[in-house]
């Protein structure tokens, strides 16, 4: 039963293709399992570099994104960590933010065409993540120092005072909030997940300074998002038949186990952990955005540099970004690892006290 | 010792699991071809793609959670809060010592 495949569409696999996705799935699964996303924006182009057409990355990769994030929800689901209700209001305005953001690339697309968007994108990410990233990252420091349980942010407090019908209340998340602040939350996640591809950039943050979660609600409940706008969006690539099954099982073979040990590592570390990955994670992945702009600018003729300075910049911007995975992969090992000596420490010791 | 069955039982299931899921993905790889291609069709065939990541992430991610239990790696359980114990004050009665 030999088929030939369309050698435009489909790539032919080898053991190192294979190695490169089944690593890239299992280390983006583990920072997905633990920060709720993330792993997305290295998979695209990392599949683009084996010769995969963007479109069918994309949809390859979005198949495999909504299998992941459901085993992760159950898994954190257990743990009590996931607020469904919260992650189903949210994914419902996302939803909404997703064909937005779809209208504004093609606008952009039609206007500036290919470089223009892809401007676009870099800016918006670099924007986006110096930003928030920035901001979280910063509340990861302070609140780590501190060493005490997380505050609610001042301004989820002020929020959650204002009663504006239809008040909501999200039981898990322990969070009483007017409707409508929790729709630009989901719609500027969904805005973000059409521009850049990893939508919980803004909504895991949004759902602990807007809406008043924990880090550990908020990176669980994005599961919840994730599932929902993954699937729907994997439906509409599937219909129209961009899906490559053998690179979604491959990365898919690697994200489920590493989903699921990110998910174990929030119940073993700090919470605090969460933000500070989440916070690194987005800053290195904003400076390897940046290093793409000349290159889009160059192509915009609004900038006249050396074609020889753009390849290497577009090289090292690809390795800045498998380097911000990898540093949030060992991150969240490196802590597991140490919390768990810590805790069979204390147990060895309460046993010799008995 | 519980813990060691919860192990044992944990390497039986993720045996079974693993050959399940060993099972899911030779056949889509031995027929890795006329896979891709039918699933790609579009249209109605948006299903079968769809299909197999759910029978995938269901069996697999069995394999996954019983691989991280039998190794030993598993959720700590959150430490549960001391209740203090209600004691029921004396009652101030007037008492007369005659």
């Amino acid at each position: 039963m030999d088929v030939a495949l369309d050698s435009l569409k489909f790539i032919d696999l080898t053991a190192s293709s294979i190695a490169f996705l089944f690593i890239v799935g299992f280390i983006g699964g583990l920072v997905s399992g633990f920060i709720g996303s993330g792993g997305a924006f290295v998979l695209t182009p990392g599949m683009m570099s084996l010769g995969v057409p963007g479109t069918v990355a994309v949809a390859s990769n979005m198949c495999h994104k909504f299998p992941k994030a459901l085993v992760g929800a159950i898994k954190r689901f257990r743990y009590g960590q996931v607020d469904i209700k919260l992650g189903l209001v949210m994914a419902a305005s996302a939803g909404i933010g997703v064909q937005v953001g779809i209208k504004i690339q093609n606008m952009i697309l039609a206007a500036w065409g290919q470089a223009g968007s892809n401007l676009y994108v870099s800016l918006s990410f670099v924007a986006v993540l110096v930003l928030v990233g920035g901001y979280v990252f910063r509340d990861a420091m302070t609140s780590g120092k501190r060493g005490a349980a997380e505050a609610v942010a001042p301004l989820a407090l002020r929020l959650q005072k204002i009663e504006l019908w239809p008040m909501m209340t999200f039981k898990t998340a322990g969070v009483r909030i007017s409707m409508w602040f929790t729709i630009p939350v989901g719609f500027a996640t969904g805005m973000l997940a059409a521009t850049i591809a990893v939508g919980g950039f803004i909504g895991v943050p949004g759902m602990i300074y807007v809406i008043g979660a924990t880090g550990l609600v908020a990176s669980a409940s994005e599961l919840v998002i994730a599932f929902a706008m993954g699937l729907g969006g994997t439906i509409n690539w599937a219909m129209h038949g961009m899906v490559d099954i053998r690179l979604t099982l491959i990365i898919l073979a690697g994200s489920l186990l590493g989903v699921q040990l990110g998910a174990i590592g929030t119940t073993i570390v700090k919470e605090s952990l969460i933000k500070f990955v989440m916070g690194s994670i987005m800053l290195i992945v904003a400076v390897s955005r940046a290093l793409a702009v000349p290159k889009y600018l160059a192509e915009l003729k609004l900038l006249d540099i050396d074609p020889g300075y753009v390849s290497i910049m577009d090289k090292a911007s690809f390795v800045i970004m498998c380097a911000a995975l990898t540093f949030g992969a060992v991150i969240i090992l490196g802590s597991m690892y140490k919390a768990r000596k810590a805790n069979a420490r204390l147990e060895q010791e309460a046993y010799s006290q008995a | 010792m519980a813990q060691e069955m919860t192990k044992k039982q944990a390497l039986v299931r993720m045996i079974g699991f693993g050959i399940a899921s060993a099972a899911v993905f030779g056949t889509v790889f031995h027929f890795a071809s006329p896979i891709t291609e039918i699933f790609s069709r579009g249209g109605m065939y948006a299903a079968l793609p769809i299909a197999t990541v759910f029978l995938v992430s269901y069996v697999h991610g069995a394999f996954a959670s019983n691989l991280w239990s039998a190794l030993g790696i598993e959720a700590k359980r959150p430490a549960k809060a001391v209740q203090p114990t209600k004691t029921k004050r004396p009652e101030v009665r007037a008492t007369l010592n005659a």
